[in-house]
């Protein structure tokens, strides 16, 4: 047995950033020159991501072949408006409702292996193969690896295995989104080094010696530098006459990316010469400018009523947390987390509940669309440059969970919701931020050459990684083979079919079945977290 | 309700300390934490093994899929008069379990 399809993921990865680490730069050279190669042999387009480009829902459509609207994850965490206040909790496996390709292809007697991938832990007891989870802490590592052995295996077999400078550190990857010295700033990309070294070792190993049908890991270590050095990377922002700080936080990023090239090297050649090799992102990035204090526009238009800080440690700890805090009794319309990026509207179950009637939603939500396009910075430009509803941007089982408005900034930036003035200002400088244009190209036996194509969706991804290992595309998936990525010969033995529709994905089921206590349950266990008081 | 005669604990509860403690073991058996000896009823989850709240969030999740194999509500276990308890100690968690329906 060998492995027919290598799949790498690369979290964030942009093709402004790519192009630049796979040509020669006057005094730098080619940072990716292995990556060149297989580039200039191979297909590639842009990936649109989901209408909120977002780890959590965009990794789990690439896993799944379907949107958020369907798969029924939305954002890091999951909420529900219970009227009287707000629940939060942590989106895990059980809660994508959608069947992933490693379940789909497991069933069809495929051996895969998935590393590093969010929203795969606790991993499915039935998978034929190994999962070995991303967003995981170092000591739950062991637990959630499938199957039962193998972390123990890794640990012996890889010299220098490390769980810990492997495994997700919340304290570190709160970073990510902080302001940080010009020191701490370098040590935040070089801590992604040896960190994406293990995920290598770990996949250099699960290749080498179970050779699985379907091989899968994603580097993550993209998204995380280019939040924090995005000035470094972009071309656009290459400083006149750059300083030390810039020439230094530059080549440590262009070491990682150099790493990243070697990775992909061993990886392809172990995949062999019969194997398909594609590479994906989740989203895309490019630089915010200014900050939107979405709710705080919110209050000034009467939607929402902060709670009152009484100036208590507990209050302030509160109050900076990224969960929106707020007098419920006095909400109408708020933004739940920056991660969201929409907004929610209250709608009251019986008279008396907060909220709006029924009847004034659509009312009550056009004038709401109207009012935030007319917000505009200083300068006069708009900063809201579209505003989508749900019904058209998240049809399917799961809809009723999404914003009901998901904002489109016109920086691609993610809002704030801290209690702040001005509801727009200006940031310091540019920094890092989604876009929603990420990778995805392919090379090897049977790939087209064609280079550029034409942009495909993200529920692409699913399919056509699918179609590479032998398998039809399910009948309910949502997106569709990427039949531009394989040359015609291939695809003329090889054609596209559609086949049975996927079986049930986690456990939302019984989430959804939680009783009153169990929603109490999941504010006790996020402040434990630290994310509530 | 059958008593085990020697401790007073209910049957049902002394079951589940079993299994509790074997989850734990494995748990914890790569932990860097200082407790030394067997772990028993009376063993604390944050002041002997160095839980940290993200590690009650993955027990609860393997307590569910491994002893209870459905949804639990924890709330009642861990909320006391609408705080959050300092600590839980094995015996407290498998008499909890225990009383589930």
């Amino acid at each position: 047995m060998s492995t027919k399809t290598l799949f790498i993921g690369m979290d964030g990865c942009t093709f402004t950033v790519l192009n630049e680490m796979t040509r020669d730069l006057p005094g730098e050279g080619v940072a990716m020159p292995y990556l060149a190669g297989l580039m200039a042999k191979g297909v590639r387009a842009k990936l649109r991501s989901t209408p909120n480009p977002l780890t959590p829902p965009a990794w789990t459509s690439i896993m799944t072949g379907k949107g958020p609207g369907e798969h029924g994850v939305f954002d890091f965490i999951r909420a529900e408006d219970k009227g009287g206040d707000v629940y939060w909790t942590l989106y895990d496996s059980r809660d994508v409702d959608a069947e992933m390709i490693w379940s789909i292809a497991s069933r069809a007697g495929k051996k895969i292996a998935a590393l590093n991938f969010p929203l795969t832990a606790p991993p499915p007891k039935d998978t034929n193969g190994s999962i070995v989870p991303g967003f995981i802490p170092a000591k739950h590592l062991r637990r959630n690896s499938h199957p039962a052995g193998l972390f123990e295996r890794i640990k012996q077999a890889i010299p220098g295995f490390d769980p810990k400078e492997l495994a997700w550190d919340f304290d570190k990857e709160k970073q990510a989104m902080e302001t940080l010295s010009d020191a701490d700033m370098e040590n935040w990309v070089r801590y992604h080094l040896p960190r994406e070294e293990q995920w290598f070792a770990i996949a250099e190993y699960i290749l080498q010696n179970d050779q699985p049908d379907l091989m899968a890991v994603m580097f993550d270590g993209t998204d995380k530098i280019q939040h924090q050095a995005w000035q470094f990377l972009d071309p656009g922002l290459v400083p006149a006459e750059p300083g030390d700080l810039y020439r230094r936080v530059r080549g440590v990023c262009r070491e990682y990316f150099g790493n990243v090239d070697r990775y992909i090297k061993r990886l392809v050649e172990l995949a062999g010469p019969e194997a398909q090799v594609f590479f994906a992102s989740d989203h895309g990035f490019t630089a915010t400018v200014e900050v939107l204090r979405i709710n705080s526009y919110l209050e000034d238009l009467g939607y929402l009523k902060w709670a009152v800080n009484d100036g208590s440690e507990q209050a302030l700890r509160r109050e900076a947390s990224d969960f929106a805090n707020l007098d419920w009794s006095k909400t109408i319309a708020y933004c739940r987390t920056p991660s969201s990026n929409g907004i929610h509207i209250r709608v009251a179950d019986k008279p008396g509940d907060p909220g709006i009637p029924a009847k004034d939603y659509n009312r009550v939500r056009d004038k709401l669309i109207e009012e935030l396009k007319q917000l505009r910075n200083e300068d006069g430009e708009p900063v809201i440059v579209d505003v989508l509803k749900r019904e058209d941007w998240f049809p399917g089982a799961h809809m009723k969970d999404a914003c009901d408005l998901t904002l489109v900034l016109r920086d691609n930036g993610f809002v704030s919701i801290r209690n702040l003035k001005p509801a727009v200002v200006k940031r310091p400088g540019p920094i890092g931020t989604h876009h929603p244009d990420g990778i995805f190209m392919a090379c090897g036996k049977g790939i087209s050459e064609a280079g550029m194509v034409a942009r495909r969706k993200i529920v692409d991804v699913a399919p056509t990684l699918l179609h590479s290992l032998g398998l039809p595309t399910p009948s309910d998936f949502e997106g569709k083979v990427a039949e531009s990525f394989f040359g015609e010969s291939w695809l003329a033995q090889n054609p596209v079919r559609i086949g049975l529709p996927t079986q049930r994905g986690g456990e939302r089921q019984k989430s959804e079945e939680m009783d009153e206590g169990e929603k109490q349950q999941i504010i006790e266990q996020l402040q434990m977290l630290g994310y509530m008081e | 309700m059958a008593n085990d005669l020697s401790t007073g604990v209910p049957a049902a509860s002394a079951a589940l300390t079993g299994k509790l403690i074997a989850l734990l073991e494995d748990f914890t058996q790569d932990w860097d934490h200082e407790f030394e000896g067997g772990m028993g009823r009376d063993t604390r989850l944050l002041a002997d093994l160095g839980f940290e709240s993200i590690d009650i969030i993955q027990l609860i999740v393997a307590i569910e899929e491994d002893i209870a194999k459905k949804k639990v509500a924890f709330d009642k276990l861990l909320m006391k008069d609408g705080r959050y308890v300092d600590d839980l100690s094995i015996g407290q968690i498998a008499d909890f379990l225990a009383a589930q329906p």
